[in-house]
């Protein structure tokens, strides 16, 4: 078979990065649409049109929220219709319970269930509709939804990650700032997306599925102190219980009909309360979403989205809509109903409109000017969103019949027809801009999808066939062994367990798992070896085990065991003394082994090289003493901090630049000169890496770091013996293993949660998301990317073929596989979890469990694609600079 | 949980078992019942099981296991005309400790939880995984390094007594082995725990290794029976 020449393999190699760089980018921008949210908050300036902007507004953050208060109601020009608002939540109640579905009256048993709420429909005291919830429906999403008036897309947590509270414009957070004392009692979601909001709260938590009672009782039992307290302006009540019970015996458990009563008597309590003490209270029955027949959701169906919006006040009995008349609104709808019937501005990122039979009990100039504000709001949204608008003509139809209307309502010759007509080009702009704006959020656009999905495909096969193609041309011996076989296996293994979302909670068992496995059969393997002479080969294999084990006890991780007890809670329990300890222990292991390794080098140049890695691990423990777990972010530390940046920095590139042009002095040999460079270039990177892990990472973390680098270089002194039975792609697919499993075990998870953030600052004195952003990637890719790294030091303890004098080939033969092998594991992963995140795009974790992982995997392609670089680039870079020196010494030589 | 069998000597031992398929399948069955019969008295008779009491069930099944291995595999003995059955008996009880070590750290390499909680547990499967294991070899092999070598690192098998010892020992190590895979999955049952799944896990290997040697026991002789026609 005609073997690739170095050229078409590295033309081959860039082009499947290109490729899977393009697919993953064509990928993550179909399923998880950017949507260009305006930042900041609605205020004054939102009652006028975009052109005039008066300055007088400007600073309105500054007034006292009473005077804001008055300032928006005079902007407004509509009379708060209540003051009061009392929002209920029933967490995952189809609307289907109580107002039917498609023009049929609710099945008899949900009927007779709730005898107060229909009574209520039936007296046109209350309005119900179907409001429609975008996927996924799940409690989180929805809340947003319903405060801001928006449909998020999943990555905006990552832009304000560390944070779960909800930074966009919301109602909330508008009826806050005009000095509204809030109430909350239930779902403990609303503490972590409104915090410090609420005056009085009494969170519960839905982590108990299987508790339908006493979830409710724990908001139930505040609730007649609160109708008697009377001091808020806003009660919100989330009851957890109807969704539990779907969750346990889906929508015809026997729990159902019992709950629905319960339901039915808050609402009667709460409705008999306001019709006696206080007429100006508007109470709002919604959910947040549907359930299937089996009580499960997250995903797209009718039953899932189908939500109840359900207004029950003292100002419907004029209103014109029949109790089984079924009207449909979008979930949406809520946030700028409210907005205007409360007198507050409109959420910035609002996408839905007014419900207008709410406003029925305006004057019709006031329900007009109630319409202007919503189009005005969603104009200015649709403006900043996309630049074709088919929604403007329509906005300056209503604009003008309205102006017309009014001049003639002034004059008192506006007729009814010319009033109809304006509020119908009103809901005609606010139909079609609410539809344009959601549609830019949910809709998936499959075709981009499996475009990103069939490109990233072929690069894996371009990738693995690559790798089949070298091992063919390296080895003769095609005999797979059982170490080998096992490579392979880790990966289908993982492949097959993402699936599983608890699997992909509880990952670093996996890791570990297989990982230890493969080093357990490699240990077996030694074995074989007649003599027993070979001692080294078992004790380095045996060091890895222990060491991976002691890792893998240092963090708990996962979701569901981590109250468990763990070597690093343990820590961090005791008192700081062992902490501070165990840094000093891992700084001089990672000293000692940086000199044991140096000391191999016969070159008088290594002793400066040691006395430098000296310094910088003095000032390292130096930091780590004076300044680590201060908080407060003084001079001195952020002025050490960046000196050890610098220090590094610079010893890494004089080390990596200057090497060929060190070692070449001395050696004659061409390979052991290429050896012994890429040798310092491998140490530079690793030791590098290393001190400043020690730096930016927890203080307990310290020690996992030393001993991932025992594991990292035991493995490459394993690999680097002569008579090694281990091939050098099984090897470096053992370290990137370890790499991954080592990711856990710095107490990485698959949620974001566990991201560091407070380490991402160090040595940073100006904010920068940026650098920020850098240093959080260091901290958290520490471990697959010291692994990447390990490749130059792994390459360089390699026998090279002294024959091959062509540098091309020589590249080829060294760069193969510690290129490859990490570029082929990565996208086979990369490739089946995207299939599996198309496949689950419906899946009640789809948000939660699937989609951070998700992120994850992108990041570590991303580490791979940029570790891969830097070693390709580096032995590059060395072998050619070695190749010319030996190519002008030789002109020298002969002149 | 692949673990290592390691030997102290290179004596190669001069006489290969001779063993019929029927002695094979006897002795397989004795050590099935002694295994069947313990859990029966273990839910019968001292009303405890696996799942509620998983170290006082398998101290209880380990106990019955041990002395029924022993006493059937040291008839079986490679060296006969050296050592007495009392010796291969004490080579047994010697084997069982050391195979216990050896299982324990497999396991505990591969995650299983340290803590005094877990300890009675970890001790218990681990003597039972040796009477599994390492105590059938050390009963035929002793000492001898190269038999062990040939039947736990090459598993080049020679006589159907290497069969007897190989397969249900490697049955029962990768049984436990796939035992280990329902532990990190949310299903909140109690059998998830260690070393419950882990035990069921070695059991199943362990009687599909003793079926699998049966039958290449069965299919050799008949093979070499034709050879001989």
């Amino acid at each position: 078979m005609a073997s690739l020449t170095c050229t078409n393999f590295t033309l081959l190699t860039a082009a499947a990065i290109l490729l899977q760089i393009a697919g993953l980018s064509l990928f993550v921008f179909g399923f998880f649409p950017i949507k260009p949210a305006l930042s900041g908050v609605s205020g004054p300036e939102s009652f006028h049109p975009s052109s005039c902007d008066s300055i007088e507004v400007q600073n309105f953050t500054a007034l006292h929220p009473d005077q804001l208060k008055s300032l928006y109601q005079e902007l407004s020009e509509i009379p708060p219709s209540y003051d009061r608002l009392i929002l209920m939540v029933i967490d995952g109640l189809p609307a289907e319970f109580v107002i039917g579905r498609d023009d049929q009256p609710p099945s008899k048993i949900y009927k007779d269930a709730m005898p107060y709420t229909q009574s209520l429909l039936a007296n046109k005291m209350a309005l119900g509709y179907h409001a429609k919830a975008a996927p996924p429906t799940v409690t989180l999403p929805r809340l947003k939804a319903m405060t801001t008036g928006s449909i998020g897309g999943f990555l905006d947590v990552l832009f304000n990650f560390n944070t779960q509270a909800l930074l966009e414009d919301n109602i909330i957070g508008q009826f806050f700032r005009i000095g509204w004392k809030m109430v909350m009692l239930g779902d403990e979601t609303w503490l972590k997306l409104f915090p410090g909001l609420f005056t009085r709260h009494d969170g519960v938590s839905s982590f108990f599925v299987k508790d339908t009672v006493q979830v409710d009782n724990n908001v139930s039992r505040h609730l007649s102190y609160e109708l008697y307290k009377n001091d808020w302006n806003l009660l919100i009540l989330h009851y957890l219980g109807l969704d539990h019970v779907g969750h346990l015996g889906g929508r015809t458990s026997t729990l159902m009909g019992p709950k629905l009563k319960e339901m039915d008597e808050v609402i009667k309590l709460i409705h008999s309360s306001i019709i006696q003490n206080h007429k100006q209270t508007l109470l709002v029955v919604v959910s947040d979403h549907g359930m299937q027949e089996n009580g499960n959701h997250g995903g797209s169906s009718y039953e899932e989205t189908d939500s109840l919006a359900l207004f029950i006040g003292p100002k419907h009995s004029h209103v014109s809509v029949s109790p089984t008349d079924v009207v449909t609104i979008n979930q949406v709808d809520i946030a700028p109903t409210l907005s205007l019937l409360f007198g507050v501005p409109i959420p910035k990122n609002n996408a839905g409109y007014l419900i207008t039979d709410l406003f029925h009990p305006l004057q019709d100039h006031e329900l007009l000017r109630a319409m202007e504000l919503n189009s005005l709001q969603l104009l200015k949204l649709l403006e900043a969103q996309t630049t074709h608008s088919t929604c403007k003509s329509l906005y300056l139809d209503a604009i003008s019949l309205h102006k017309s209307w009014k001049m003639k309502n002034d004059l008192r010759s506006a007729t009814n027809d010319e009033f109809t007509n304006t509020v119908f080009a009103y809901n005609e702009f606010l139909k079609t801009a609410s539809q344009q704006l959601s549609h830019t959020a949910t809709d998936k656009p499959m075709g981009l999808l499996a475009i990103g999905v069939t490109t990233m495909l072929l690069s894996c096969i371009i990738f693995l066939f690559l790798l089949f193609k070298l091992i063919q041309e390296t080895y003769q011996n095609l005999k797979i062994q059982l170490s080998e076989a096992f490579i392979a296996i880790i990966i289908i293994i993982l492949v097959l367990s993402m699936g599983s979302s608890s699997l992909v909670e509880e990952e670093q068992y996996l890791w570990h798992f297989m990982t230890s496995s493969f080093f357990l059969i490699s240990l077996h393997k030694t074995f074989k070896s007649k003599s027993m002479n070979k001692i080294k080969t078992p004790i380095l294999i045996s060091i890895i085990i222990i060491s991976g084990r002691v890792l893998r006890g240092w963090h708990q991780g996962g979701v569901n065991w981590t109250h468990l007890p763990d070597i690093s809670k343990s820590l961090e329990n005791s008192s700081s003394f062992y902490i501070k300890l165990l840094q000093i222990l891992s700084v001089f292991v990672i000293l000692i082994l940086c000199f044991c390794t140096l000391s191999s080098l016969k070159s008088y140049v290594v002793i400066s090289i040691m006395g430098s890695y000296f310094c910088v691990g003095l000032l390292v423990l130096n930091y780590v003493m004076k300044y680590q777990g201060d908080g407060d972010n003084d001079n001195d530390g952020i002025l050490a901090a960046q000196m050890i940046y610098g220090l590094i920095v610079g010893l890494t590139s004089v080390m990596v630049v200057g090497s060929p042009w060190i070692i070449s002095f001395y050696l004659k040999d061409l390979v052991l000169k290429i050896k012994d460079c890429l040798y310092l270039s491998g140490i530079a990177y690793v030791f590098g890496w290393c001190f400043l892990q020690l730096l930016l990472q927890k203080p307990v973390n310290s020690m996992p770091i030393s001993l991932l680098l025992v594991q990292i270089l035991a493995t490459i002194f394993c690999g680097s013996d002569r008579g090694s039975d281990f091939k050098q792609w099984v090897e470096i697919g053992a370290i990137y293993y370890l790499g991954m499993a080592g990711h856990f075990s710095l107490g990485n998870t698959n949620t974001l949660a566990t991201i560091d953030v407070a380490g991402a600052f160090i040595g940073i004195s100006t904010h920068s998301t940026v650098l920020s952003g850098l240093i959080m990637f260091v901290i958290t890719y520490a471990s697959p990317m010291l692994s990447l790294l390990s490749m130059v030091m792994l390459i360089s303890m390699k026998d090279i073929n002294p024959n091959l004098k062509n540098m091309g080939q020589l590249l080829k033969t060294i760069l193969g596989f510690p290129c490859l092998v990490p570029l082929g594991l990565n996208s086979v992963l990369l490739v089946a979890y995207t299939i599996i995140l198309l496949l689950m795009r419906n899946h009640l974790f789809i948000w939660t469990v699937f989609s951070p992982k998700y992120i994850y995997v992108v990041v570590t392609t991303v580490c791979v694609l940029v570790g891969v670089l830097i070693v390709a680039s580096t032995v590059t870079y060395i072998v050619s600079v070695v190749f010319l020196l030996r190519h002008r010494f030789y002109k020298h030589s002969t002149s | 949980m692949k673990d290592k069998k390691k030997g102290h000597n290179t004596k190669v031992s001069t006489s290969g078992g001779v063993l019929s398929p029927s002695k094979l399948l006897l002795s397989h069955l004795i050590c099935g019942i002694g295994l069947a019969s313990s859990f029966w008295l273990a839910i019968n008779v001292y009303s405890i099981n696996l799942i509620d009491n998983p170290a006082e069930t398998l101290r209880l099944v380990w106990l019955i296991e041990v002395p029924v291995v022993i006493l059937i595999y040291s008839l079986f003995r490679k060296d006969k005309n050296q050592s007495s059955y009392l010796k291969a008996v004490a080579r047994g009880l010697l084997g069982l400790p050391i195979g216990a070590i050896i299982n324990a750290l497999g396991a505990i390499a591969l995650g299983a939880p340290i803590g005094t909680h877990y300890f009675q547990r970890t001790l218990n499967w681990s003597l039972l995984m040796s009477a599994f294991t390492f105590v059938p070899a050390a009963c035929v092999y002793g000492s001898s390094w190269v038999d062990w070598q040939h039947t736990f690192v090459h598993t080049k098998l020679i006589g159907i007594i290497d069969y007897m010892i190989c397969l249900p020992a490697h049955g029962a190590v990768i049984g436990a082995w796939f035992g280990a895979w329902p532990m990190p999955l949310d299903w909140e049952r109690t059998w998830q725990e260690w070393p419950i799944c882990v035990t069921y896990g070695a059991i199943l290997g362990y009687l599909v290794g003793m079926l699998g040697s049966i039958c290449f026991a069965v299919f050799r002789v008949s093979h070499q029976h034709r050879k001989g026609d």
